[in-house]
């Protein structure tokens, strides 16, 4: 069972955002990074099922800065293998350029018997690289799975969508991206912290290219509007719904 | 002419209600760059509504079917949809639906592009194709520009509110011509009731002690219920301390924060350790019999009154919008 | 009221375990066990790994740390004296340091409700040549140090247990994680590991647990019992540039407290503003917490703080006992104890972090010494308190060790008194004044100065909980209760509690004490004055980054 697992850097959600002087991005001072939440199921997932095949290998991939390799150390503790990082200065803000150099990596290093991502990353709320993974690898691949079981070739994976829960199959390999559900993810083990320092961690650097996707400003959010009382009692549920549908855009 | 190609998306036989966002917002681009909006529809046979989507902007409207593609069909989809834009289209519009999310990316990739993602509002500057779209948890907004050719795009669903823009909208069926894919639904459930963390819901209902017992929350969860899976019930410490309700579902306290899209607080008066868990909620609503009480403070819109009477009226309004 | 009636003792046995008890889930050998990721643990990992490399020796360090990140736990003023960094770090120069500016400008005023008065700075207080920084990065810093030297830094993982043979400290077991509100595993229980060492350094900062615990195990007292302060800051970012550090003295405070107050700015816009008021004070309604609001209300702070933005907010104490109340021998068969939890810290110079770094580089040393001559026993080990009472921490704490004890008796005389000692470099009133610990002071509710909260000031103000709030405690409602109450708590002593707490874990509801452990901050207050501090699931309180 030789499974790849890729994974990200994120600041951490509870990160207070500031622009940075450049108006484009994060400000990172005092910002906390951590292995993006969903890439943790996505490696719990690829743990679970070496240990239940009782043989394989899992690799954690990562594109990113320097610093990224803190965060494949937590993979790495948590129980995977050896680790690669794809090193750049920046992480483009167009996924299929990322994307592009995670296939070219993955190629190079597979077959693989499945391909894991976190769902989406919860700093950019792309929701892409992985299924993007898929089409250049020409894998098929199910995205948000929240169940997972694999049987004599075949993957069945749950995704919730709107109101219900699709049961999905495909042939494997595949990528699967992994939404909360999937698994419970483990701690990373003192005995495992210590392991994962003498793990190996290949760092490639690489260059990459523009993309069709460019920032032009980050800014904060508009500011909280003043509230209002709608009305009282149940007469004033309809301009409630009115209000909620048309200029809070919630409905 | 230069299209806008805009994804629909269809349920059962029949339009989502996304479908009229996707266009809306399809038109919108169109109108800047002056292209056509081709409304693009993926399924077995005719859909219901498609016959709608003029009244969105859609100059045309076609129907690409093919074995398989009565439920969703990930490759299939997504070959139907590039080798449609390959003919010429210089925009690919999505929605940043469950589906959406799926398909989006792998279109962008067939096509060699990049993909502009869970946008909340696009506009023609200059003829330069801009979007914007949130990020860090909303907490930070980035302008980009999308320069793809074809530029492939996703909308955040429940933000581009349809309006009427009469097109001609003259539909055709064609043959997608392309297998379903390796990729196939079997079966979809419906979510299990309660299934939805408070933490994660994009609709968090929380009550708190004006519910005065602990059977009253089935009012709540009524109201979730008409939300589809996609509300959970909270409750205030208060609540949870008293034991009528288990403590997973206690919003606040402790700097734990849930960040709805829509918070409704019912019955609750909004204790700080309360607010401090939920003030980052993008729309919050209060319902609550003091008019004085701290939780109107921060709520957008409030409403006051005997909340047995308003919930279940409130309960029956979203029924009739779902 | 005496606060001590109240308060639990120490459960000694749950803090002092035989090594070899059943229950733990992994065990592990280490050469050397570091408590505590602060300052003082970390220079003692540093020292210890570059000695054990210059001797070709391979040494297995692991440092504890019970915060979910390095820093995350770590609170302080901070102005730093470069000393002991540029001992530790001699390649280094300070701009290599992670400091974020010199201090160039200061002053000191007595405060008045509307009014400030520019007093002289003290000799004491004077900072010219040190260092404005944020301990959290300082912390942050030398942890990527330890580990490039090969360093084992586990965080999240709290020591909860001395493991013990004899009377000899074999190593301490972690907290377990996972654990139900009654104590339960639940699905993500993991049990504590066993980390067995040759030499365990207790460096858990100020009021440790297992620091408490040893002591009282092998009774190591000292000449007065240890005291605190509660310090509670705030990180502004601020319209208006602040340029000079600032101290205060008198208003807020009750003229029978000892304190004041503290305003750095890490950045022009980027301002810490803290209060910190001795624990032996005598007002049962005092809050420490209210105290900082009401300070920022004075027009010398409001200016500046005014339209600016509360961006952190923390809490923890600071011991200030001073020379005479450092336990009588700072290591044992298998044991040290580093900087805070030692008592290390000079009250009238506001300074602690220059001698928690020394104190780990002095035991790294004594440590290693013992290491390479085999067991390193109590007699081995007592080089380390030779090395620290030989050099300028003792010498230092030495010469100001009346000057906070002076205040016992109330500001005035004791600002008088302190004024005299500075000028006679200890001398006058030089014999030992007596201390009882701040538990055994006497208090009452006075009715005339009560604090109550300040008034509505939007922005400025902040709830205890919205504090909280701001320190990123978000810690699971679901962990069971680390805090040890004491029996027959009275209305009178919940109140008492409740003002103590700065980050509402007590409440008084109808006359009865409410708990809530999730919102610690793990300052320690309660532990000196009511319920008892336990350490408790890895990564759980606060998250401070800039503190």
């Amino acid at each position: 069972m030789k499974i790849a697992v890729c994974i990200k850097r994120v600041a951490d959600s509870e990160t207070r955002v500031k622009v940075a002087a450049d108006g484009k991005s994060l400000d990172d001072a005092g910002v906390k990074f951590i292995l993006n939440p969903y890439d943790e199921f996505a490696v719990e997932e690829a743990l679970q099922r070496k240990e239940k095949a009782g043989t394989g290998e899992v690799v954690v991939l990562a594109l990113g800065g320097a610093t990224s390799q803190e965060t494949i150390r937590t993979a790495l503790a948590m129980g995977a293998d050896r680790g690669i990082l794809l090193q750049t200065d920046r992480i483009p803000a167009d996924g299929f350029v990322t994307a592009q150099a995670i296939a070219a990596e993955l190629k190079a290093g597979g077959p693989w018997d499945l391909v894991l991502f976190g769902k989406m990353a919860i700093d950019d709320y792309n929701s892409q690289v992985g299924p993007m993974v898929a089409e250049l690898l020409d894998l098929p691949c199910v995205t948000a799975v929240s169940h997972l079981t694999v049987e004599a070739g075949t993957a069945t994976a749950e995704r919730e969508i709107e109101g219900a829960v699709e049961v999905v199959q495909c042939p494997v390999p595949a990528v699967i991206t992994t939404d909360k559900g999937i698994n419970e993810p483990r701690y990373p083990a003192l005995k495992g912290i210590m392991a994962a320092k003498k793990k190996p961690l290949e760092v490639k650097p690489v260059s990459l290219g523009g993309g069709a996707i460019e920032v032009v400003e980050m800014t904060p959010p508009p500011a909280r509007k003043e509230g209002k009382i709608v009305g009282e009692g149940a007469a004033a549920v309809p301009e409630l719904v009115k209000l909620l549908r048309e200029e809070a855009k919630v409905l | 002419m230069t299209t806008v190609l805009a994804v629909c998306e269809q349920r059962d036989g029949a339009l989502r209600k996304v479908s009229s966002e996707v266009v809306t917002g399809a038109r919108r681009i169109a109108d800047g760059l002056g292209a056509e909006v081709e409304a693009l529809v993926l399924a077995s046979g005719p859909v219901g509504g498609a016959d709608q989507l003029g009244g969105f902007g859609a100059d045309r409207v076609l129907t690409l079917t093919a074995d398989g593609f009565g439920t969703y069909a990930p490759e299939g989809y997504a070959a139907a949809v590039a080798g449609r834009a390959r003919g010429g289209a210089a925009v690919v519009v999505c929605s940043a639906s469950a589906q959406g999310k799926d398909l989006a990316p792998r279109i962008a990739a067939k096509l060699g592009t990049g993909l502009a993602a869970d946008l909340t509002d696009v506009m023609v500057e200059g003829g330069v194709l801009m979007a914007i779209r949130p990020v860090y948890a909303g907490k930070a907004l980035l302008k980009v520009k999308v320069t793809g050719s074809p530029a492939v795009l996703s909308l955040r669903p429940n933000v581009f509110t349809p309006v009427q823009r009469p097109k001609a909208g003259a539909a055709s069926t064609a043959a997608a011509g392309v297998p379903a894919g390796r990729v196939t639904v079997k079966e979809i459930k419906a979510a299990e009731a309660g299934a939805l963390d408070v933490a994660e819901a994009p609709i968090v209902i929380s009550g708190g002690r004006g519910l005065k017992e602990p059977a009253n929350f089935k009012i709540l969860e009524d109201l979730a219920h008409a939300f589809g899976g996609r509300a959970a019930v909270g409750a205030s410490r208060a609540v949870v301390d008293a034991g009528w309700r288990p403590h997973a579902d206690q919003v606040g306290q402790t700097g734990k924060t849930v960040s709805p899209t829509l918070y409704i607080a019912i019955g609750i008066s909004g204790a700080i350790q309360h607010l401090a868990g939920m003030r980052t909620s993008k729309v919050i609503v209060a319902i609550n019999k003091d008019k004085d009480a701290p939780i109107f403070k921060v709520a957008d819109y409030g409403v006051v009154g005997d909340l047995f009477e308003i919930v279940p009226v409130l309960t029956a309004a979203v029924k009739s919008h779902a | 009221m005496k606060p001590s009636q109240y308060q639990a003792p120490l459960p000694l046995d749950r803090l002092i375990l035989k090594a070899g008890s059943g229950g733990a889930g992994d065990s592990m050998e280490l050469d050397v066990c570091i408590v505590g990721g602060g300052p003082a643990g970390l220079a003692c990992a540093i020292e210890l790994a570059r000695l054990g490399k210059q001797d070709g020796t391979e040494l297995n360090i692991g440092v504890l740390e019970k915060a979910e990140a390095l820093g995350e736990h770590n609170l302080s003023g901070a102005v730093v004296n470069p000393r002991a960094l540029r001992e530790l770090f001699p390649d280094l120069k300070d701009s290599d340091f992670p400091f974020r500016r010199a201090v160039d400008k200061e002053a000191v005023y007595m405060l008045t409700g509307g009014r400030e008065l520019r007093i002289p700075t003290p000799p004491t207080m004077q900072n010219h040549g040190n260092y404005i920084a944020s301990i959290c990065e300082l912390v942050r810093w030398l942890g990527g140090k330890a580990e490039e030297l090969g360093v084992n830094v586990f965080t999240g993982f709290p020591a909860a247990s001395l493991l013990v043979e004899g009377n000899r400290v074999a190593g301490v077991r972690t907290e377990a994680a996972g654990l139900d509100r009654e104590g339960k595993p639940t699905s993500s229980y993991s049990a504590p590991n066993d980390l067995r060492a040759r030499v365990t350094a207790l460096a858990e900062g100020t009021r440790g647990t297992l620091s408490q615990a040893y002591c009282k195990w092998q009774s190591v007292g000292s000449e007065n019992p240890q005291i605190f302060a509660l310090g509670v800051k705030e990180i502004w970012e601020t319209k208006k540039p602040l340029e000079q550090i600032i101290h205060t003295l008198g208003w807020p405070l009750p003229t029978d407290a000892f304190g004041g107050s503290f305003c750095y700015p890490l950045e022009p816009n980027l301002v810490a503003l803290g209060i910190v008021v001795g624990l032996d004070y005598r007002d049962s309604n005092l809050d420490i917490h209210v105290l900082l609001q009401r300070l920022k209300l004075h027009p010398l702070f409001k200016e500046y703080l005014e339209g600016g933005e509360l961006v952190e907010w923390g809490a923890k104490t600071i011991p200030e006992g001073g020379y005479y109340a450092l336990p009588a021998r700072r290591s044992g068969d298998g044991v040290v104890i580093l900087g805070d939890a030692a008592g290390f810290v000079d009250v009238p110079s506001l300074k602690g972090i220059h001698y928690a770094l020394q104190s780990g580089m002095y035991a790294a040393r004594a440590i290693f010494e013992a290491l390479k001559s085999g067991e390193p026993t109590r007699e081995k080990l007592a080089t380390y308190d030779r090395l620290v009472n030989d050099s300028y921490i003792i010498q230092d704490m030495k010469k100001t060790r009346n000057m906070r004890l002076a205040f016992k008796d109330g500001f005035y005389v004791g600002g008088v008194k302190a004024g005299l000692m500075t000028l006679t470099g200890g001398r006058l009133f030089g014999g030992k004044i007596e201390m009882h610990s701040d538990a055994e002071a006497e208090r009452t509710a006075a009715s005339s100065d009560s604090p109550g909260t300040p008034g509505s000031h939007p922005g400025l103000v902040v709830s205890k909980v919205d504090a909280v709030f701001k320190s990123g405690n978000s810690t699971r409602d679901t962990i069971p209760s680390h805090l040890i109450v004491g029996k027959d708590i009275t209305k009178e002593v919940a109140d008492f509690y409740s003002h103590i707490c700065p980050a509402g874990v007590y409440e008084q509801v109808d006359g009865q004490l409410r708990v809530n452990p999730p919102n610690c901050v793990d300052c320690k207050a309660t532990d000196v004055l009511g319920p008892r501090w336990t350490p408790r699931e890895g990564g759980s309180g606060p998250k401070y980054k800039r503190m």
